[in-house]
């Protein structure tokens, strides 16, 4: 038999190695400016289109889907090729997924700062733009099956394996986590409300960390790690293992996000069993490849490639440590909404993802360029500040993270809160927040750096955009090799593979979804617990647009701390009209469930003008176009309808008069306003968002009253 | 540590009990495989990655 001769595609993974680079400056550009809000409200800018709560949803979808995602994409084109012995399946599904992904970014680019978001962490994206995510997904995976169908090698290496888990749990993560009522174009309603919506998002969001963040760079790790160090996989058996079992574990873990809340305890239970099992094939996979480099650890005091990965892996050790310790009860109590979580996902992300990505692009460009990498020094001088802005990055949040959970628990002796003002917990972190910047600016300062050597290196060179190969067609399976064992001959039928995968990750997501979903005694319903009236319900919008649940949660735990600071620990029955849900996961300003009647409404309204009026200090931004902007009250009917839909028990024929009931309210607000010489028309956005917190956790204590 | 797990699950035990069982026996029959591959082909995998037949002689057609 004759080899065929081909070529690999380098010109698409050169695309996709630019759009890393790129994105990832803009990403960490718009981290470093969030995180400088935090200290320095004044770089909110002023303006709606810049302030924390919606530029910070536009810094995580960056470096997730922008930075991480392109450079899985580099690294996945270049591997799949070479792993297949063929070129990609469709030089145009190529260009499409290249396009398609680019245009999903430059939407949430624009759309993000215009407040379209669904509200759900690294799910923000609305409808339409979901949509697009879903064909382009399906783009490439067309494209990665066909490579894989027409290829010269008969078994399917690890590195595939985790590919091919990659795409289908996406796929499945993605649609399931979209399912939502389109009110308008840019507007939607998720179809789960309060515990349910809880549980899937968060299902949803560690699992996009598991299969976004990890299953691709495990693959990539398995393809371009042995490649640096010349050398095979430590140990394949391991990998197997590894593979199966980290996939099988991670789905169930979801639940560690939403401990001590209102979401059935059995399920809280399951997710922190499981989480802790995780350590197992993490540290598996860990080993697996720090092993890999034993008797090649000369090379990696010369290799900037291999520094970048042993740093790497190291930080992919540590972060999937943690993680499951702060999935444990007791830790969780102190470390949840805490600054611990942002430390602790950051070193994930700058660590794991972002020194992986650096070896990869360090690797690879000088390769398809033919040519030696521009400047070893610069690259090495990368990798100090990198690794120094990880440290300067993550001990202060640690720091950070501890003060801020011990104060919020913090009693006198007589068995009074001895922070009771959460401003003040605030203040003693600001030191940390400055630092963390710093970090964040030396990281940023080492990835511009390789952003010009890479250039250079690439100047120098030429690309190679089809690189020669060639290698001999598969031949028909003889009968002995059909009867082959049964794991081998998986690793050849990739369908079946895919299915064996999608079995596995189903096994956990129904057992720990379908319960909560369709038992309705897990979500015992309050009788005082009534649907929001048309002004709260925009009011709430208007909440979601601006992102406050970036900083404030909605979600009171059953411990003293927080029922003295907060009130009422939060129940099940309470969210049932919640669409979306509004827990929040971080608390940089106080949780805000029982907000409702605290204040008065013109405390609100001075308060949202200007945060340091009433609380001097305050790191909060201003919200001065409120005051200015007009309710648009023309979306409230097909609101009304779209919640009715969704089973929110409106009155039949409400969405016609529902604007009446939202001018009734609003002049009520705005005549009380007017007695503390506040002027506001009825129709200012401000009066839908102090209705909407004034209504805040107001039902349990109506409850309350009638009761007593 | 686990006492308080196991405590609050409010007789729903069984879908904890059930999912580790579930866990178990997927992990029995992963490691069953394991031990029935050849060391020939566990061999031939781990080298894959380093034969990409690119082939250094040919030159580079198009760009």
């Amino acid at each position: 038999m004759q080899p065929e001769k081909f070529f690999y595609d380098n010109k698409i993974v050169r695309n996709f190695g630019i759009a890393t680079v790129l994105w990832g400056i803009i990403g960490m550009l718009v981290g470093l400016i969030v995180a400088i809000q935090l200290y320095h409200p004044a770089m909110n800018m002023g303006n709606q289109y810049t302030t924390y709560g919606r530029i910070r949803p536009l810094h995580t979808n960056a470096v997730i889907f922008a930075f991480v995602g392109n450079a899985i994409f580099m690294g996945i084109y270049y591997s799949l090729q070479r792993l297949m012995k063929a070129r990609m399946f469709s030089d145009l599904l190529s260009k499409i997924h290249f396009w398609g992904w680019q245009l999903i970014i430059l939407s949430a680019v624009i759309t993000l700062p215009m407040g379209f978001t669904t509200s759900h962490e690294y799910a923000e994206l609305e409808w339409p733009i979901d949509i697009l995510i879903t064909i382009v997904w399906v783009v490439f995976g067309i494209n990665m099956f066909g490579t894989i169908i027409k290829r010269r090698e008969r078994h399917i290496y690890v590195a595939v394996w985790f590919y091919i888990a990659t795409f289908v749990t996406i796929a499945v993560l993605h649609i399931v986590n979209s399912i939502e009522i389109p009110v308008t174009f840019f507007k939607s309603y998720m179809v789960f409300a309060g515990v349910q919506d809880a549980l899937v998002q968060w299902w949803y969001g560690h699992n996009a960390v598991a299969f976004f963040l990890t299953t691709p760079y495990l693959g990539m790790m398995y393809y371009f790690l042995p490649k640096m160090a010349n050398r095979p996989i430590y140990s394949y058996k391991l990998s197997i293992l590894h593979f199966w079992a980290l996939i099988f574990i991670y789905i169930w873990a979801g639940p560690h996000h939403l401990l001590y809340t209102t979401l059935p305890g059995w399920a809280q239970s399951l997710g922190v069993v499981f989480s802790i099992m995780l350590i197992a094939p993490s540290w598996g996979g860990m080993i697996n490849g720090l092993l890999t480099l034993r008797g090649a650890w000369d090379k990696v005091r010369d290799d900037v490639t291999l520094k970048f990965m042993v740093v790497g892996l190291t930080a992919y050790g540590l972060a999937t440590f943690e993680g499951p310790m702060l999935s444990l009860k007791q830790v969780n109590a102190i470390g949840h909404f805490t600054d611990w979580i942002i430390a602790h996902v950051h070193v994930g992300a700058l660590g794991w993802n972002g020194f992986l990505t650096f070896a990869i692009l360090y690797w690879l460009i000088p390769r398809i360029y033919k040519t030696e990498l521009y400047s070893k020094k610069m690259a090495s001088f990368h990798f100090w500040i990198g690794t120094l802005g990880i440290l300067f990055y993550a001990i202060p949040m640690y720091w950070a993270g501890f003060t801020e959970g011990l104060m919020w628990k913090q009693f006198t002796p007589e068995g009074m809160l001895k922070y009771p003002n959460f401003l003040e917990t605030t203040l003693r972190v600001i030191p940390m927040y400055v630092m963390r910047s710093i970090g964040g600016a030396m990281y940023l300062t080492g990835v511009i750096v390789m952003a010009y050597n890479l250039y250079k290196t690439a100047v120098q060179g030429k690309l190679v955009a089809n690189e020669a190969a060639e290698a001999l067609p598969l031949e028909k399976l003889s009968h002995s090799e059909s009867t082959e064992r049964w794991h081998r001959r998986l690793e050849r039928k990739p369908v079946l593979f895919m299915m064996a995968a999608l079995v596995v990750i189903l096994i956990g997501t129904f057992i720990e979804l379908m319960p909560t979903l369709t038992i309705s005694s897990n979500i015992p319903t309050i009788a005082s617990v009534k649907p929001y009236t048309p002004l709260e319900l925009q009011g709430r919008d208007l909440y979601i647009r601006e992102g406050c649940s970036n900083c404030h949660s909605q979600t009171i735990r059953p411990f003293r701390s927080e029922t003295e600071r907060y009130g009422e620990y939060s129940k099940a029955g309470e969210f049932v009209y919640d669409h979306p849900f509004l827990w929040g996961s971080k608390r940089t300003g106080p949780d805000l469930q029982r907000e409702g009647g605290k204040y008065g409404n013109s405390w609100q309204f001075n308060h949202l003008m200007d945060p340091r009026l009433m609380s001097p200090g305050s790191i909060m931004p201003e919200y001065g176009w409120l005051i200015h902007q007009k309710l648009d009250t023309t979306t409230t009917a097909a609101k009304i309808r779209a919640m009715q839909k969704l089973g929110v028990p409106y009155p039949a024929g409400y969405d016609k008069i529902a604007n009446q009931d939202l001018d009734k309210q609003a002049k009520g607000i705005t005549d009380n306003l007017a007695k503390d010489h506040i002027k506001v028309k009825n129709n200012r956005e401000i009066v839908a968002i102090i209705a909407y917190l004034q209504r805040l956790g107001t039902d349990i204590k109506a409850n309350k009253t009638a009761n007593n | 540590m686990f006492k308080q797990f196991t405590e609050h699950i409010d007789g729903n035990q069984v879908y904890l009990i059930f999912s580790l069982f579930i866990f178990l026996v997927f992990f029995i029959v992963v490691i069953f495989l394991l031990l029935r591959l050849r060391k020939q082909h566990v061999d031939y995998m781990s080298d894959i990655p380093l034969n990409d037949c690119t082939d250094p002689n040919s030159n580079i057609l198009k760009s």
